[in-house]
């Protein structure tokens, strides 16, 4: 039963991925990419990991595909979406490179006895008297996630913090120089001048 | 729960994904599909990171979540990624009036 579930959704999960590969129209390969997180978000339910579910659908669904979405809607290409793939020369090639790190990928996986022999997931009983850390976290992730960002993994934890401050400065940067260019740009407009470079 | 899912499954899907995504990111044109599949490349290593984590034995001095907290980061990572990746793009299209990535051949104007 559940296996079957795990099919279908996986089956769908790769059409959603061929979809935003292979779409003409951008929009619609941003739509099928959030079907795509969609899938994975459904994978990790599987999983049993039921907080990064929650987390995928926030950050991807909700941000990613959001801000990718901007992205398509503020460069619209005015020669038609014509253009979103290589000739046909180069793409044969990327699908001999598809099938070729696909075959070596499944074919380590199978090669592989320990990973092949892993066909049971350990068991966490769903009772108050589980003692082991592993069923207590797989019970109770969030405040385990929260528990270990503090003690474990703080300093991962900062660094997440300054790389997220940093993008959003330089997203600030970014948008600060476009508005400087435009200002350059008035300016030479209005004395006559030619067009300098900047930098 | 009689008939259980093996972890070899999860560790196919997150391949077949791989690959999908890195098949995108060579054959588009559009800098955003590039963007696009290179988010499928990184959920299909998340996927990797959590199956590992619930199948595999829990390694000493590592913590009980330890997968679950490498798949954060990686999130973290992607979403940034992607804020400064599209900035970057608005910033050529606004310049060049393209957003092919092999219209980008110029380190400075």
């Amino acid at each position: 039963m559940i296996q079957a579930l795990f099919i279908a959704l996986s089956a769908f999960g790769l059409l959603m991925a061929l979809g935003t590969v292979f779409a003409r129209n951008l929009v619609n390969a941003a739509l099928f990419l959030v079907a795509f997180f969609f899938v994975i978000a459904c994978q990790f339910v599987l999983l049993e990991a039921e907080f990064m579910a929650a987390i995928q659908v926030l950050i991807y669904i909700g941000a990613v595909a959001v801000i990718l979405m901007f992205g398509i809607m503020l460069t619209r290409n005015i020669t038609g979406d014509e253009t979103t793939t290589v000739s046909k020369p180069w793409r044969l090639l990327g699908l001999l490179v598809f099938g070729t790190v696909c075959t070596v990928l499944v074919l380590g996986i199978n090669a592989y006895q320990p990973w092949t022999d892993l066909a049971v997931r350990p068991e966490f009983p769903v009772t108050k008297s589980t003692t082991t850390p592993r069923g207590q976290a797989v019970l109770s992730m969030t405040p385990t996630v929260g528990r270990e960002m503090m003690t474990r993994y703080v300093v991962a934890f900062e660094l997440a913090g300054l790389l997220l401050t940093a993008a959003l400065v330089g997203a600030v940067v970014l948008a600060q120089h476009e508005a400087s260019d435009v200002a350059n740009a008035n300016a030479e407009k209005a004395a006559g001048e030619p067009a300098t470079a900047n930098s | 729960m009689s008939q259980q899912i093996p972890l070899t499954w999860f560790l196919y899907f997150a391949a077949a994904s791989f690959s999908i995504g890195l098949m995108g990111v060579l054959m588009r044109r559009n800098a955003i599909g590039v963007l696009m599949a290179i988010e499928i490349m990184l959920n299909a290593a998340n996927v990797n990171f959590i199956a590992f984590w619930r199948y595999g034995p829990t390694p000493a001095g590592e913590g009980p979540i330890s997968g679950v907290m490498m798949a954060l980061f990686v999130v973290t990572v992607a979403a940034a990624e992607v804020a400064v990746g599209v900035g970057l793009i608005l910033l050529c299209y606004r310049r060049w009036r393209a957003v092919d990535v092999d219209e980008f051949d110029t380190l400075s104007d």
